[in-house]
């Protein structure tokens, strides 16, 4: 059965309220541990967004990815001075990950975009990620709670799931909104894209998610927050980005 | 016993799976990854066969480490070039997030064994074993000792109720997962007996497509607990087959004996239409168009109460709605833990 991230239970679907609960209560299985994290994560996650870009591969492959790489690595101290074996490591998450997801991503290919190990290597990191993270393979991500809050709060429009989607993707760069619960990121990211695209609706979203008896309200005001500055931060970028574009057009058009 | 596969002390060469920095890294030296990356080492006693599942034998083995007795099945899971394979990768891992729930038996580990040819000497493909908790009675053992032996007596109604009970949550949990278990039966129903608790075991793999008629070493699969749709070649059956065994289970319990014990297809579909009348359209729509229907005679059915007399009027209502004929009207697992049966029960306790 094919792994579906936004559907980590693989319901039937008159099921689907039985397991929500039982999603919320195995979702810290599927978690890093906080403070785990360092150079190497920034250095895994430029690499498996480049390998995402030259296969062209689902962003859900990516996420999956990043989620085995940091629980992988919050389980194991790996010594430094080793970039190959963190490069070794990133390929087996990326194979395992396009595995689950049933998307083809041969060893060929991932041994063309720079991750040079043979067949043997990646298959025996495999089976050692495999280990460490118990087969517990099917990650419980943020995809599952949204849908969830969404159909709880009864707001129609698709382009909420997909600035909460975009807001949750970016996270998971984040090392700071590593150590919040998916079912936290997943209301926090709702919120605030309520806030930006549905301003009437934001309240709705905001007492309807606060009312769920398996949200901390005070750890997600700081997810929010936490969010709010993330979200900020890439504007800035962007604005700097169209100054200096604007600047370019204006002298530009002085020229003329 | 095949010797070269199963020599009595079997060895497994395995990749430590919780590891400590020092005993994974130091094995890698430097990059290249050598090739005995893996420590042999014996890590399991075989102690004898205790079945044969479905889909592979099951062993009792003893971790020498800890001396923790295990169930250990060998499935036919092997590596290829691509490493782990997509379907191993899927199924096991939705093995290992059921047995998460205490109704089903719980997935310790999963070890990868290179087996070595004792002829050739050579490498084959590492095969995948599974280490599952081991449990020594089963619910057919069980009723037997009810139904032999020197004292002869029925099943304490609190039990069957009990049982019956954590076989349904079992049950819902595996549906809940989009999984269905197929090969239901009191041979798969392992028995805690000191705490009383009631497992499901032999969640097969690549359970995807059909119901098996023979098992991979032919020997015939029982049809006792095969749902009626499933007799009849139906190809599109859901949860409700399940649901069929377990009610042909509930009534085992209750008899000491089973309900409907065919020795053909055919010979099963008669003993069900003898008790619960030949199904009709009007009764289960579409049921002359599957595959293998035919003109069979016209039974009336037979008070299903009178089959398991010790029973009250509340289990024999809902072993009704498990035998109902239409897949779609059999109450459902999650339904059945509601229902009044199950009033005088506990439920704190599950």
């Amino acid at each position: 059965m094919e792994f579906d991230l936004e559907d980590p239970l693989a319901n039937f679907k008159e099921q689907q309220n039985y397991t929500i609960s039982e999603l919320f209560a195995s979702e810290t299985n599927h978690m890093p541990s906080p403070n785990c994290f360092n150079s190497t994560h920034c250095e895994a996650i430029s690499l498996i967004f480049q390998v995402q870009l030259s296969c062209n591969l689902e962003p859900f492959v990516a996420y999956l990815a990043i989620n085995y790489f940091n629980r992988f690595m919050s389980r194991q101290e790996i010594p430094q001075g080793k970039p190959w074996l963190i490069r070794l490591i990133v390929t087996s998450c990326l194979s395992l990950a396009s595995k689950m997801n049933s998307t083809h991503l041969s060893f060929s290919n991932l041994q063309r975009e720079g991750c040079k190990f043979d067949g043997e290597s990646i298959q025996k990191m495999e089976l050692v990620i495999l280990g460490a993270l118990d087969w517990r393979m099917r990650s419980i991500t943020p995809f599952p709670f949204l849908h969830f809050f969404i159909s709880l709060a009864e707001i129609k429009d698709q382009s909420l799931k997909e600035r909460a989607s975009e807001i949750i993707f970016n996270a998971h760069n984040e090392i700071k909104l590593l150590e919040y619960k998916p079912s936290t990121v997943a209301a926090a990211s709702l919120i605030y894209a309520s806030y930006e695209l549905f301003p009437q609706q934001y309240s709705i979203m905001r007492d309807t998610i606060t009312a769920c008896k398996h949200i901390d309200q005070e750890t997600l005001e700081k997810c929010v927050d936490l969010m709010q500055e993330m979200e900020r931060n890439e504007v800035k970028g962007l604005m700097k980005d169209r100054r200096f574009l604007s600047n370019e057009t204006s002298t530009k058009r002085q020229r003329i | 016993m095949r010797s070269e596969n199963y020599p009595l002390h079997f060895s497994l060469f395995i990749y430590p799976t919780l590891f400590t920095p020092f005993s994974f890294f130091s094995l890698i030296p430097s990059y290249p990854i050598r090739h005995s990356i893996s420590i042999p080492m014996e890590k399991y006693e075989k102690l004898e066969k205790v079945g044969e599942g479905t889909y592979g034998k099951v062993y009792k083995a003893k971790e020498i480490s800890t001396g923790q007795i295990v169930a250990l099945k060998k499935t036919r899971l092997e590596m290829d070039e691509e490493g782990v394979p997509p379907t191993a990768l899927r199924e096991v891992s939705l093995l290992q997030m059921l047995s998460q729930s205490l109704y089903i038996v719980r997935l310790l580990n999963v070890e990868h064994v290179d087996k070595t040819s004792k002829t050739t000497g050579s490498h084959t493909k590492p095969l995948l074993y599974l280490v599952f908790e081991y449990l020594d009675t089963d619910l057919k053992k069980f009723i037997d000792t009810f139904r032999k032996g020197v004292n002869p007596r029925p099943l304490p109604n609190s039990l069957v109720q009990s049982f019956l009970f954590q076989l349904c949550k079992g049950v819902a949990h595996c549906h809940s997962h989009g999984v269905l278990h197929r090969d239901l039966k009191p041979q798969n129903l392992l028995l805690d007996q000191p705490k009383g608790i009631l497992k499901i075991a032999d969640l097969g793999l690549g359970r995807a497509f059909t119901v098996p008629l023979k098992s991979y070493t032919h020997e015939i699969v029982t049809l006792w607990y095969r749902a009626p749709e499933v007799l009849l070649g139906s190809t599109t059956y859901s949860t409700g087959v399940d649901i069929w065994s377990v009610g042909c289970i509930f009534a085992e319990m209750v008899r000491r004996q089973a309900l409907f014990p065919g020795d053909s297809e055919f010979q099963q579909l008669l003993n069900i239409f003898k008790l619960l009348g030949t199904p009709t359209e009007e009764q289960w729509p579409g049921v002359s168009s599957l595959r293998d229907w035919h003109v069979y005679p016209r039974w009336e059915p037979q008070n299903l109460a009178r089959a398991v007399p010790s029973l009250g009027p509340d289990g024999v209502d809902l072993l009704s709605k498990m035998l109902k004929y239409n897949p779609a009207e059999r109450i459902s697992a999650k339904a059945a833990l509601d229902h009044p049966y199950f009033d005088s029960l506990d439920k704190s306790q599950y």
